[in-house]
């Protein structure tokens, strides 16, 4: 299956007493994703950003999967997480950079999961740095042609964030395959890159929180 | 409670969570919390906690899976309500 989906959250963003109370992480984790914190916990990564971890990793798999089910609701406890994969000795890296994009995450130590929900089974990477989580999700095993990207921006204004997102998305289509895209959103309200004559919608997933903007989407079918 | 009052009270959970107070001030059973209040979804949980300390209610995960727009807030809400009743 041919779509995009990726989620950004932005640590700064997060409430973090919150997240550590039961009834809040309670609705995001099911009880058999609970024992994969103890991997995390010995990296001394914190339980709130573990949660926010396994929010994204839902998340972009709900949005992969929702642009070939329009109706679909996000119900997080519902996408269970069954495999998660920290690389050894991993530390959080600082994020000293304005933006960040990448191809097949080479180059990155990126966590790796498996996720069911219902009779799907799914496959996503994601990126931890001390400042945000960025997750992308595949219906394969095998992130080759994904091409993704992460930016910081001054504001979280809702509206901007939505400006700066697509133009960050546009300049990198731009400079791998020339002028002329533009993203627009399909008739099931998911954005689709456009490009000029004979080609079709390719799926791009846009998000954003707080002062961070990523995108994802997939190289090959921009092959035309 | 009316499905009135109810809108009333919700506007007061969801108004942390939105930037945009002028679509707030106006919204209907119809309005979107993502599309049309540009709520962050990862605040979607925060506003599910909210409510349901509000009206002294639990919200089952079918449930909060339906509170999208404000009209199936106002559903869900009265619903458990009700139950509680």
């Amino acid at each position: 299956m041919i779509s995009a989906g990726n989620d950004i959250v932005s640590l700064a963003a997060i409430d973090v007493t919150r997240t550590n109370q039961h009834k809040f992480y309670s609705k995001i984790l099911s009880d058999s994703e609970i024992p994969l914190y103890n991997e995390f916990s010995l990296a001394q990564i914190p339980f709130e950003n573990f949660v926010w971890l396994l929010w994204s990793i839902k998340e972009s798999v709900y949005k992969f999967l929702q642009r070939g089910n329009p109706n679909l609701l996000f119900t997080p406890v519902k996408f269970v997480i069954t495999n998660l994969h920290l690389p050894a000795d991993y530390s959080v890296p600082a994020f000293n950079q304005l933006a960040i994009e990448n191809a097949r995450f080479k180059g990155i130590r990126a966590i790796k999961s498996t996720i069911t929900f219902a009779d799907n089974t799914l496959f996503a990477r994601s990126v931890f740095f001390n400042e945000f989580i960025h997750t992308v999700a595949n219906s394969v095993n095998d992130f080759e042609n994904i091409l993704w990207g992460v930016k910081k921006i001054d504001t979280d204004d809702s509206n901007i964030q939505s400006v700066e997102v697509r133009s960050f998305l546009l300049e990198r289509v731009k400079n791998i395959y020339g002028d002329g895209f533009r993203v627009e959103k399909n008739e099931s309200g998911c954005p689709v890159l456009f490009g000029t004559g004979k080609d079709f919608p390719i799926p791009v997933s846009l998000s954003h929180h707080g002062r961070f903007v990523g995108y994802s989407l997939y190289k090959q079918t921009l092959i035309i | 409670m009316t499905r009135t009052e109810i809108l009333d009270e919700l506007k007061k959970v969801i108004s942390p969570y939105t930037t945009n107070k002028e679509q707030l001030a106006n919204i209907d059973e119809q309005t979107d919390l993502i599309k049309d209040l540009k709520i962050n979804s990862a605040n979607l949980v925060d506003i599910i906690i909210d409510a349901e300390a509000k009206y002294d209610i639990e919200i089952d995960y079918d449930s909060a899976d339906k509170m999208v727009n404000v009209g199936t807030c106002i559903d869900v809400i009265s619903e458990k309500i009700n139950q509680k009743a």
